[in-house]
């Protein structure tokens, strides 16, 4: 019972544990697709070392000379040459197969039912949200930076203990945000990435890829969640002197509370225009002031 | 330094001749080795410095030694000084002490260039440490200098005219090991009797004669990229 739930907050937390030896199989109807690769990519390396090494060892151990091995005369083999170019043809084959699969699956957005703009900044992300069920989204944007106490306790002799940050009873430090990005789960959701400044990149590996955010450049991805939960992750392009502290997390709802969260932030952004932004700027006035000096150098 | 007053020693009863004559103004192929192969040994505890203050800075979650931007400066450095200071000069050296022993020449094609080539080395080197001392601090672009997060680093054009010095050096180089290679062979000594190291000179020189205007061009074009 105690392994069921463990396996089960294990796979909504989706964050690797101690002892994990392969990658996550991810939360999403996609990222199974680089997990199954893989794993049929390192079966095709274990099988390989086996036989590779297994055919050394022997003919070092069995075939020594001081156990009166004797050379044979021949030379060449016509047979043997065409089976060991006919199978790694046949592997290779097999294997651009699934990868080109994978990524034609990964690259079509097609009938996305959601869309979010995720721009890329030194050092934090901007999520805006553009439209959902055929309907365009107003006003639904935010920035999303690190939480108050990872970045307190990241600060050079802060002195403050890294394994003290938690979120309830897992430990967030640097994987953790003031505001996350929300996301309904079963819905398919095309993101468009680009950034503003140098090159990030927009990883949350319970999803299953990551995304280059590029300046002038606008990429796209999906993903559709299975699994409510939070997904954490990180900026994967190194990106200046805070590349380590612009995490990502996701938080994965039903579409029913989804559609609650999203009429509250369309609620608090159409009234009055300009508190939130004032809210929004005063609440980041610290960050900035912190990233200021090495900022836009 | 003891290595380098022994071999002074050495050659007092031969030929008198001070330590600056000995070790600075040397055509000979051996002593040139030599000193690109103490370089490289330098530049190998310089690099292996910064990734020690890397790991030092890892060895437990939080910040304790340095600032996020001197650990990135310390990865571009470690990166640059690796490769173009203990790499490519330890494989020059280890080139210009062996390829005339094995193909029986007396020494380099060119041996004048010869030294050029080695003393543009120290000059490139004291360039592109000297960022870390300039108010900027080094470049912390990561392993490969990508923009435009380069183009943040207020030393890049110390460090891309570093590299173009190091390229220099690299092209003469090659041009003496490829001249050596073409023309000093011993009689009897046919390409296909040659050593395979030599072999191995031979086609990377070739690359590098390639390589290095490429790069080169390519740093240059990284003060092109519009400023933000
Ligand atoms: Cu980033």
């Amino acid at each position: 019972m105690a392994v069921v739930l463990a396996l089960g907050a294990g796979i909504a937390q989706a964050d690797p544990h101690p002892w994990q030896l392969n990658l996550t199989r991810g939360v999403t109807t996609w990222s199974g697709e680089p997990y199954f690769l893989n794993n049929v990519a390192f079966g095709v390396c274990v099988v390989i070392g086996v036989l590779v090494f297994g055919a050394m060892f022997i003919a070092m151990f069995r075939f020594r000379k001081s156990r009166g091995a004797v050379p044979e005369k021949w030379s060449h083999n016509t047979t043997v040459e065409i089976v060991w170019t006919t199978i790694p043809v046949i592997i290779l084959m097999v294997l651009a197969y699934l990868a080109t699969g994978g990524l034609v699956s990964f690259a079509n957005t097609t009938g996305a039912q959601m869309t979010v703009k995720v721009t890329g900044y030194q050092w934090k992300w901007r999520y805006d949200y553009v439209d959902y069920l055929g309907k365009p989204i107003s006003k639904v944007g935010f920035m999303s930076k690190l939480d108050a106490l990872s970045d307190k306790t990241r600060q050079l002799g802060s002195g403050l203990d890294p394994y003290a940050v938690k979120t309830g009873n897992e430990n967030t430090y640097l994987l953790n945000v003031d505001k996350p990005l929300v996301l309904p789960i079963h819905t398919k959701i095309r993101f468009v990435i680009t950034s503003d400044d140098v090159i990030h990149s927009w990883f949350v590996p319970a999803f299953g890829w990551k995304m280059d955010a590029i300046p002038g450049i606008v990429n796209t991805a999906w993903t559709n969640i299975n699994v409510p939960g939070t997904y954490r992750g990180q900026c994967a392009e190194l990106c200046g002197q805070d590349h380590g502290f612009m995490p990502i997390v996701v938080k994965a709802v039903s579409r029913a509370d989804f559609a609650k969260w999203l009429a509250k932030q369309e609620q608090a952004s159409a009234p009055a225009p300009a508190a939130p932004p004032a809210a929004a700027s005063s609440a980041a006035a610290p960050a900035a002031a912190a990233s200021a000096p090495g900022g836009n150098g | 330094m003891a290595h380098e007053a022994t071999h002074d020693h050495h050659d007092h009863h031969h030929a008198p001749q001070g330590f600056f004559q000995r070790w600075v103004m040397s055509t000979n192929h051996k002593d040139i080795g030599t000193l690109y192969l103490i370089f490289s040994l330098t530049m190998f505890f310089i690099g292996g410095s910064f990734a020690m203050v890397i790991r030092a800075e890892l060895f437990k979650p939080g910040l304790q030694l340095v600032q996020p931007s001197f650990f990135n400066e310390m990865t571009t450095m470690h990166a640059l000084v690796m490769i173009f200071g203990a790499i490519m000069p330890a494989f020059v050296g280890l080139g210009n002490w062996m390829i005339p022993l094995m193909i029986g020449a007396p020494d380099m094609a060119l041996p004048r260039m010869n030294n050029l080539s080695f003393w543009i080395l120290p000059f490139a080197f004291t360039l592109m440490l000297s960022t870390l001392f300039l108010p900027g601090g080094g470049p912390a672009g990561g392993w490969t200098m990508y923009p435009p997060l380069s183009l943040q680093s207020d030393s890049l054009a110390y460090v891309v005219f570093a590299i173009h010095l190091m390229g220099i050096s690299s092209i003469m180089g090659a041009i003496n090991i490829i001249a050596t290679i073409l023309n000093m062979r011993a009689p009897g000594m046919d390409l296909l009797k040659m050593p395979v190291f030599v072999w191995s000179w031979l086609i990377t020189a070739f690359l590098l004669i390639a390589v290095m205007p490429v790069l080169a061009g390519a740093v240059t074009m990284l003060r092109c990229w519009p400023a933000r």
